[in-house]
């Protein structure tokens, strides 16, 4: 049985086979609805809307689900040295990318993931105003979330497509790379099993710049590769694309510690094979 | 392992045989019965919107009406009207996407399915008699079925059309369903 529906801007692809396959998929499409409405830096009843609303001091209580993500972007900014971060509110707003979050202050000039703390009982508090947007983490979250869910179920194979952002149990899956370039061209990454793949690229976009912040520079990039990165978790696949790109020096033992492997498609067309194939 | 410093290699990519992919989710009477499980009987309500109609859904929605005539379907269990499905297509930068909109009789969104998503590459998509190739036309006679798109990374679509189309159709059953209840 598969469905599709418009969630996370993009369309959702749910595909699961198995008794319970029905149940199962409804059940995978509301977590993630869930997933989008605390983390829509549009919706204005979000944990992110409420933080990024929040004046500076004060603490919130959120979700597990925020908070999960908020953690593991924290440790990603730990590990990156900063490139990583979420953070970025402002500067995606300045580029057009997002618009300006209704009733909130303005965010202080320089802030970063140090400006916002991660205090126990689910708790949040800016130090100082920041504008976060987790639309690099959140979806490779909501996707693992769905996974999550359809294993409760009695099922024998389940694959979540979020706009390319895709995790899968069960059944070995034949995983292919779109080309940015080339649209309807394809690399294959071959036959793999119980993983995640996602992928980053500038070219889709027909702006002179991408939903991708240098923290140095405080603007938007213009991104021309193809980022794609095989993880055993979607959130860890989604976040490393961006880390791939944004500090290609500490990018490998990142990768390494998360047990992740990157492909890469440049204006060489030129790829680095992977080698996680089950039938290695 | 990781083999991200490792050297390039370069790989020729394994072209898609056609451009266009297809994936048929749910046909119209399977969406329905989907949205309306408890339903009894189904009866074509389809819609002709008057200038005036038009005028409103377009202050309430912020996207013009666009189309006159609308496909709809009101549900029944017994006499006791459950709600209705409007079917809709949008055409994206690469993709024309069918959906269905399952609504409550108060015109409130009850769920949004979308039923085939074709997709294709380059100037064709914008030109009408390329998109009238797809009139009538299923994955099953005439359009190759993409069946592991499921399983492709980097395929990211916009659902902006799709979701706008939603707000439009709950606009439309703002305007004229619950004039009519």
């Amino acid at each position: 049985m598969r469905r599709a529906r418009p969630l996370l801007g993009t369309l959702v692809d749910i595909q699961a086979s198995g008794t319970d396959a029905a149940p199962a998929i409804e059940a995978a499409f509301a977590v993630i609805a869930e997933v989008h409405r605390l983390m829509s830096f549009h919706e204005p009843d979000s944990d992110v809307s409420r933080i990024n609303c929040s004046p500076a001091g004060v603490s919130l209580t959120v979700s597990a689900h925020t908070c999960a993500v908020l953690r593991f972007a924290r440790q990603l900014s730990g590990m990156s040295r900063g490139r990583f971060d979420v953070c970025i509110g402002a500067e995606m707003v300045r580029a057009g990318l997002l618009p300006t979050p209704v009733g909130a202050v303005q965010p202080t000039l320089r802030a970063s993931y140090l400006d916002l703390e991660l205090l126990p009982g689910r708790q949040v508090k800016a130090v100082k105003s920041v504008w976060i947007d987790v639309g690099g983490v959140a979806k490779g979250y909501a996707v693992d979330c769905a996974i999550q869910v359809l294993r409760n179920y009695c099922l024998d194979s389940a694959v979540v497509n979020a706009g390319g952002d895709l995790r899968f149990f069960g059944v070995p899956q034949a995983v292919q790379i779109r080309d940015p370039s080339q649209p309807g061209s394809l690399y294959s990454l071959g036959m793999l099993e119980d993983c995640a793949v996602a992928s980053s690229s500038g070219r889709y976009s027909e702006r002179n710049i991408d939903a991708l912040v240098d923290k140095d520079k405080h603007a938007c990039l213009r991104w021309n590769q193809s980022i794609s990165v095989i993880a055993p978790e979607c959130m860890i696949a989604d976040a490393l694309t961006k880390v791939v790109r944004l500090c290609p020096e500490q990018a490998p033992k990142i990768l390494e510690h998360f047990s992740a492997e990157a492909v890469c498609i440049g204006t060489e067309q030129h790829i680095n094979q992977p080698d996680r194939r089950t039938n290695n | 392992m990781n083999q991200f410093n490792s050297q390039l290699v370069a790989l020729s990519a394994l072209a898609v045989s056609s451009q266009v992919f297809a994936v048929q989710y749910l046909s119209a009477e399977e969406a329905r019965h989907a949205m309306f499980a408890e339903a009894t009987a189904f009866k074509d309500i389809s819609l002709n919107l008057n200038a005036t109609q038009m005028n409103e859904v377009q202050k309430i929605a912020g996207v013009p009406a666009r189309s006159v005539v609308w496909r709809v379907v009101a549900a029944y269990k017994g006499d006791a009207l459950l709600g209705y499905m409007v079917l809709d297509d949008v055409i994206g930068k690469y993709e024309l996407i069918s959906y269905a909109v399952g609504l409550n009789p108060d015109a409130s969104v009850r769920q949004v399915e979308i039923l085939n998503y074709r997709e294709s590459h380059g100037a064709e998509i914008k030109n009408a008699a390329w998109r009238r190739q797809f009139v009538n036309k299923t994955a099953q006679n005439g359009l190759r079925a993409g069946e592991d798109i499921a399983t492709i990374s980097g395929a990211t679509l916009s659902c902006t059309h799709v979701t706008d189309g939603v707000r439009r159709i709950a606009a439309i059953a703002q305007v004229v369903f619950r004039k009519v209840d």
